[in-house]
């Protein structure tokens, strides 16, 4: 046999196999079953729509990472079933005997994985560095007039955020603080320092696709763009004691007018409040970049 | 060689059967522990799908015993001791004493052809120090203030005393420590044993599949258990000694601070291995079972053997995808990513050999053949879906949610347990000298492939929709309160398989004691434990034998038309 029909001569007789038809019909209704499934879960029970610039990233090499290994599970299902149901044990009947040493099946498993990692792995490789340096890590700049800064301190069982303000300046009276509810503009840039007064805790957007951990003891950072007005989910995702459950808040995304209204009047209502006494509300700390 | 200093067979039932130092005995205490833990934990898995599907509902029968100050209800505290201790149980009680404890003692002197192990004293040692680790679990479940609420992962700063109070999660921390010093031990014994005790004539080409497997699982205990180790002694002295080697200065005002991300590279240094210490063992029996079921030889023996090793090189170096989400710097995240991809591709040799190990075989469906052919489909669920989460741009999304559950489930849960199951319906007849009955182990593989299936499927639905793992009650946030159902449905498979587990139960026990008294080689294979008698003698072997040929010389033409098996001690014929 020459090689290359032999690299592929399981393949062959398995489709071979399917020819008969008590195999190829549950073969063909398992596939159709499956792909109709696979859409129909994400349509109905999948997460909402995704909301932020990265979400769709997110969504899309998610898609493209299900067909793949649907593909190859059903490949793998195939190898699987047609000797199960094939070669089961007759009297009289004798396994073929290989050891699987020759050349030629060294080199069939060589070009499949080689194969097979090119497919699965290092397609969606690619894809996820070009996304995560086109849409995660790449911060906004410093000096960038467009973004929103936002401090985000967690504690057992709240989100703190911390915006600048009017003046743009974290530490000074006018910072809006709000607890768990987290109020931004559409179409800009949100970048966020986080970190913890006590455990771990984690910031999760479900709808933005995006989450970081806030470690006590550093500042961790994320950024994030919201394509739509509206009020998402804020949840906690590392353990962080028995209410962790109940770590959750809002984020409300307001359009670029509203947003400047209620900044101004946050603000407004920040520096009627402020107490310089008060210990508990003086948490900021230096922008990290 | 040992050979000469043979002591007589103790006759004490202590010397016998509580203190022995016959690795034989030795297996079947780690057997029995296992599976008595394996038990508990599982129990454990039933009251944490019950709280998910019903939450604050009393948990029916058992909870006025368990949780009597509640009426039955398992308050949040509880349930994060019962996911904890589920994680703590399965992994370092569970399946490391049966996979590891049990075959590893069982399979290695028989089928190398050596009387014990190197060292029987140590092998003694290692199983009541993970005897002493279980029984400080045990404990810490009974104190004051609760045991681990800090996950199996213990992140600090929770698992120190600004998350969690009590002596529990010391205790859980000194249990975990004893634990691996047993692996430890255990370790360097199998090591040891396989490079000096292998028979006359046995080259390292000729053992069986499930020794390289344990061989190494065993090299990655020595390397990674006393990092674990290690870990937990620093979170011991932050716990009770004011050191502060994980809480930062900013909690503790005026102390110098500590770093609670050391903990996390340490913990995944050794838990990434420790997937692959669960599953290499699996692997190993998976593929001789596969050969030995199949009536033909393992395909490309060393191919695998090589993607096995390459597996355990490859296992110590992507640890990083654990930790994705922490802040870790792109560079760093990126290269794990990547390393972690190359991973797949040993995998995927090890499928590849197996699919053609079976193909055109005559397969004899034996409940241990069942469990290796489930494995297959278990793992290749599980794998794949690794894919997801080795690539950073998704598991931002997916980390922490139930999506890993149901991948990390599938891989070193499902498939470790099904490699357990195997071989415990393979070596049964061996060890007990009955056979297994072979259609209640028919029933048990179908109400266990199909309800883990469900189950760990599920949840990947749950986890693209976004449920976070460890939250006691989903439906308190209203955007997961519309998949509840999904908690519902899984908790109702999940109960199926736990009634499964029931068959396995009986089916041990009953045939332990009234089953079929088994011949001494029933399923006709060639390694050297099948070809002693049935019971095993005192010391294995009398004379230590020669070895010709390989493990897996089924169907080969030269046997002749009679016989598709040759004894390893047995020479080809010409």
């Amino acid at each position: 046999m020459s090689p290359l029909s032999r690299l592929f001569s399981p393949f062959v007789s398995a489709v071979a196999a399917c020819r008969a038809r008590w195999l190829a019909t549950p073969a063909a209704l398992l596939l159709f079953s499956a792909a109709v499934s696979a859409q129909e879960v994400t349509k109905r029970w999948g997460p909402t729509e995704p909301v932020s610039t990265y979400g769709h990233r997110f969504d899309s090499l998610f898609n493209l990472i299900t067909l793949l290994i649907s593909v190859s599970f059903f490949i793998v299902l195939i190898l699987l079933l047609v000797p199960v149901i094939r070669d089961r044990a007759k009297p009289g009947k004798r396994a073929s005997f290989d050891h699987g040493n020759s050349l030629h099946d060294k080199r069939f498993t060589a070009i499949v994985s080689v194969i097979v990692f090119i497919v699965l792995d290092a397609l969606v490789l690619v894809i996820a560095m070009r996304d995560l340096r086109e849409g995660f890590w790449n911060d906004p700049l410093p000096n960038d007039p467009e973004v929103v800064r936002v401090e985000v301190l967690g504690q057992q069982w709240s989100w703190n955020f911390r915006l600048a303000g009017t003046d743009g300046e974290f530490g000074t009276p006018d910072d809006i603080i709000t607890i768990n509810e987290l109020t931004i503009p559409v179409d800009r840039p949100i970048d966020m320092n986080l970190t913890s007064k006590d455990v771990i805790h984690s910031f999760f957007l479900p709808d933005m696709r995006v989450k970081r951990d806030a470690n006590p003891g550093a500042v961790n950072e994320m950024w994030f763009e919201s394509m739509a007005t509206g009020s998402f989910a804020i949840l906690c995702a590392e353990l962080c004691g028995f209410a962790h459950y109940q770590m959750h808040g809002e984020v409300h995304v307001l359009s670029e007018a509203d947003y400047d209204a209620w900044e101004a009047e946050a603000s407004r209502l920040a520096l009627l409040g402020y107490d310089e006494n008060d210990a508990e509300a003086q948490w900021a700390w230096a922008w990290q970049e | 060689m040992s050979g000469d200093h043979i002591h007589p067979e103790p006759t004490s039932f202590l010397k016998k059967h509580v203190f022995s130092v016959d690795h034989k005995v030795i297996a079947k205490q780690f057997l029995w522990f296992g599976l008595f833990w394996l038990l508990i934990g599982g129990m454990m898995a039933m009251m944490i799908r019950w709280q998910l599907a019903n939450p604050g509902a009393p948990f029916p029968v058992l909870g006025q015993l368990f949780f009597p100050s509640t009426g039955g209800v398992i308050d949040p505290a509880a349930y994060n001791t019962l996911f904890t201790m589920h994680g703590t149980i399965m992994i370092f009680l569970g399946l490391t004493p049966v996979l590891i404890g049990a075959f590893g003692n069982w399979c290695i002197p028989l089928m190398i052809g050596a009387r014990d192990m190197i060292f029987p004293l140590l092998n003694m040692l290692s199983f009541w120090t993970v005897m002493l680790g279980g029984a400080i679990g045990f404990y810490s479940l009974l104190v004051p203030l609760g045991a681990s609420e800090a996950g199996w992962t213990g992140y600090p700063t929770l698992s120190t005393t600004v998350g969690t109070q009590g002596s529990g999660e010391t205790l859980w921390a000194i249990a975990v420590f004893f634990i691996g010093a047993s692996s430890i031990m255990g370790g360097i014994n199998y090591l040891t044993t396989i490079i000096r005790l292998r028979a006359p004539g046995m080259k390292w080409s000729d053992l069986p599949l499930t020794i390289w497997g344990i061989f190494f699982t065993a090299i990655l205990n020595v390397l990674f258990l006393p990092v674990i180790g290690s870990a937990m002694i620093l979170l011991v002295l932050d716990r009770m000694f004011g050191t502060n080697f994980y809480v930062p200065a900013s909690i503790m005002s005026g102390a110098t601070g500590g770093d609670p991300i050391l903990y996390q590279h340490l913990f995944w240094i050794f838990g990434h291995p420790e997937v692959y210490i669960l599953i290499l063992p699996a692997w190993g029996i998976v593929s001789d079972l596969l050969s030995f079921f199949a009536r033909k030889p393992a395909f490309a023996y060393r191919v695998t053997v090589g993607a096995m090793g390459a597996v355990t090189v490859l296992s110590a170096v992507v640890y990083g995808h654990h930790m994705f989400t922490t802040g870790l710097s792109a560079m760093l995240g990126e290269s794990f990513m990547l390393l972690t991809m190359i991973i797949s591709v040993p995998g995927e040799i090890l499928f590849l050999n197996w699919l053609h190990t079976i193909w055109k075989g005559s397969l004899r469906m034996h409940p241990p053949m069942l469990f290796s052919l489930g494995l297959i489909f278990v793992f290749g669920l599980g794998g794949l879906t690794g894919i997801y989460l080795a690539t950073i741009s998704t598991d931002i999304y997916l980390h922490d949610t139930y999506f890993v559950v149901g991948h990390f489930h599938l891989t070193m849960a499902a498939s470790a347990l099904f490699g357990a199951f195997a071989g415990v319906y393979f070596w049964f007849p061996k060890m007990f000298g009955r056979m297994m009955n072979p259609l209640l182990g028919k029933i048990h593989f179908w109400a266990s492939i199909v309800p883990i299936t469900m189950v760990f499927c599920t949840m990947f639905v749950s986890g693209y929709a976004g449920m976070p793992r460890r939250y006691y009650d989903h439906t308190s946030a209203e955007y997961l309160r519309d998949i509840q159902w999904l908690n519902e449905f899984t908790t109702l498979w999940a109960f199926l398989l736990g009634a499964g587990q029931i068959v396995f139960a009986w089916n041990f026990i009953r045939s332990r004691w009234w089953g079929e008294k088994a011949t001494s080689n029933p399923w006709e294979v060639g390694t050297l434990d099948w070809q002693m008698p049935t019971p095993v003698p005192h010391y294995n072997f009398k004379e230590i034998p020669t070895v010709h040929t390989g493990p897996h010389e089924f169907s080969n033409p030269r046997l002749g038309p009679d016989r598709d098996w040759i004894s390893q001690t047995e020479e080809m014929p010409a």
